[in-house]
């Protein structure tokens, strides 16, 4: 994160009529290039997919890594084996008491989407009945829970990092409807003795909606305790949370950012 | 945002993990806002939002209920041409570009937002050189999401469809074909200036391009400039945004906007 400074430096040359080549290469997001350069690699050619509907699912990005499409659970494993939720009429069901789902990959700086459903079945009770979430890393948590009519505390909303920040606002819609979550997370870096470098960042968007805006995740996820880091490796699983309630998940895709 | 605040709190937080204090004192320097503890009930409710639905190519998606509508369909009323009315043409129900019409400007002003806007370069469109229909969306009249459909050949990466104009290129290239609905949702930091007119903290700009990350929360370096390397003047902290008039027919639909925090 020296890039402030950078900036600084180049204003401060402009202001000083230093040449405009080094001001340039202060301006650039990789010093490696100039301006407008053509040697520079062209970024990947995406075909994007399709978003979804309520009544059909959409398709992911052609560079994703699919880890759920409505067939079978083969990306996906529980803490001590082969995945025990269900996949009924081509969606994912939470097989309440087996665990969290854990994504087979490891994955650290990433763009990860996913839709989920509270059934009308279920009976949301403030964070009961209602409750799940998608911890990046297996431990830094993005909030699933029906925030539709259902007042809970605002940092364990739908959309919260939970425990830390509460959504910018509640965007959920009603049970039985499906929501989106399209998510952009940076892993934390740790220095060499164990020291946090930089911590780790997500931005949520909520049915299209932005509920965290880059906000700096304070530490591992924790019940009535304090957030702290320790170091971990830099690609970890991601999992969906078990809490006893029987969400439902389709249309899940990775795409792995940088590093 | 405030990045002068950041190394603070993670020392903070280093120091909790460290010397296990009061899990009270660690709770509030742990919350986004240190006037509540954790899981706090008497802390407000987020403010209630029924979200829109997606656009398919076919059929225009809806705004969120917060959402300042800049266009729906069906008139101009939101924009100027910077000074007067504005004089780009409403074609079924979409804004088409009219070259020498100027920048198409809101007539309000923003700073923080969140905003939505589809782009399209019609299917018959033979820009002049083969080097693609331009436009582009300027956060603040000044700082440019990038808008460009190549034709035949490369253009420079820093100057592609999701580019940060001259700064950053896209991480990817989700661009749809000619005569197809693109979208960008756009999260925009302003700039904050000191009172002397120095930079306090740069603008950040994320941009998804057709459901996939191009741009993530990167540091604008200032005003984009053509050729030449990009500086900060201090300027107001809401100002209109403006759709670049670069001498092509290109289409706009569903553009809305959200203020954000401040």
């Amino acid at each position: 994160m020296s890039t402030p400074r950078l900036v600084v430096l180049s204003t401060l040359a402009a202001v000083g009529l230093v040449s405009s080549v080094a001001a340039a290469q202060q301006s650039q997001s990789d010093p490696r290039y100039k301006v407008h350069d053509m040697s520079r690699p062209q970024p990947p050619v995406v075909d994007p997919g399709t978003p979804s509907s309520q009544a059909k699912a959409g398709t992911a990005p052609a560079d994703a890594v699919v880890l759920f499409d409505g067939t079978n659970l083969s990306k996906w494993r529980a803490g001590n084996g082969d995945a025990a939720w269900k996949v009924v009429d081509g969606v994912i069901e939470v097989a309440a008491g087996t665990g969290s789902l854990i994504t087979r990959e490891s994955f650290g700086d990433c763009q990860f989407h996913i839709e989920w459903m509270v059934p009308t079945s279920l009976e949301p009770d403030g964070q009961k009945g209602c409750n799940s979430g998608v911890f990046f890393m297996e431990m830094y948590e993005v909030q699933i829970l029906h925030s539709n009519g259902n007042e809970t505390y605002p940092d364990g909303m739908a959309g919260s990092l939970y425990g830390q920040y509460p959504p910018l606002v509640n965007a959920c819609r009603p049970q039985g409807e499906w929501n989106t979550y399209d998510i952009i997370f940076t892993a934390p870096r740790f220095n060499d003795n164990g020291s946090v470098k930089t911590p780790a960042y997500c931005t949520v968007l909520f049915n299209g909606v932005v509920v965290q805006n880059h906000v700096e995740f304070f530490g591992r996820t924790a019940h009535m305790r304090p957030a702290a880091y320790s170091k971990h490796p830099d690609r970890l699983p991601i999992s969906i949370q078990d809490h006893g309630d029987k969400l439902r998940f389709r249309n899940i895709w990775v795409r792995p950012l940088g590093q | 945002m405030n990045p002068a605040k950041s190394p603070s709190s993670r020392r903070v937080v280093a120091i909790c993990g460290g010397l296990v204090l009061s899990a009270t004192a660690c709770a509030q320097q742990s919350q986004s806002d240190s006037r509540y503890k954790i899981h706090d009930m008497a802390r407000p409710q987020p403010s209630v939002v029924a979200p829109g639905t997606p656009s398919t190519q076919a059929n225009v998606g809806t705004a969120p209920a917060d959402a300042i509508v800049l266009f729906d369909g069906t008139d101009l009323s939101k924009w100027s041409d910077g000074s007067g009315d504005a004089r780009w043409r409403l074609v079924d129900g979409v804004i088409e570009s009219v070259p020498g019409g100027g920048y198409l400007t809101t007539r309000e002003a923003f700073g923080d937002c969140q905003l939505h806007l589809e782009w399209m370069v019609p299917a018959d469109l033979k820009p002049k050189g083969g080097a693609g229909a331009n436009s582009g969306v300027y956060l603040m009249q000044q700082y440019e999401v990038q808008i460009l459909r190549r034709e035949d050949r490369p253009t420079y990466p820093d100057g592609m469809a999701g580019a940060i104009y001259g700064q950053h290129p896209p991480l990817a290239a989700p661009d749809l074909p000619k005569g197809e609905w693109n979208t960008f949702d756009i999260l925009f930091t302003a700039p904050r200036f000191d009172e002397d007119g120095s930079l306090k903290t740069p603008a950040y700009c994320t941009v998804i391009f057709n459901g996939v990350v191009v741009q993530n929360h990167v540091e604008i370096f200032g005003r984009t400039a053509a050729g030449q390397p990009p500086t900060y003047a201090k300027h107001p902290d809401r100002m209109p945004i403006s759709i670049q008039d670069h001498g092509d027919r290109v289409r706009f639909r569903n553009i809305w906007i959200r203020p954000m925090g401040e």
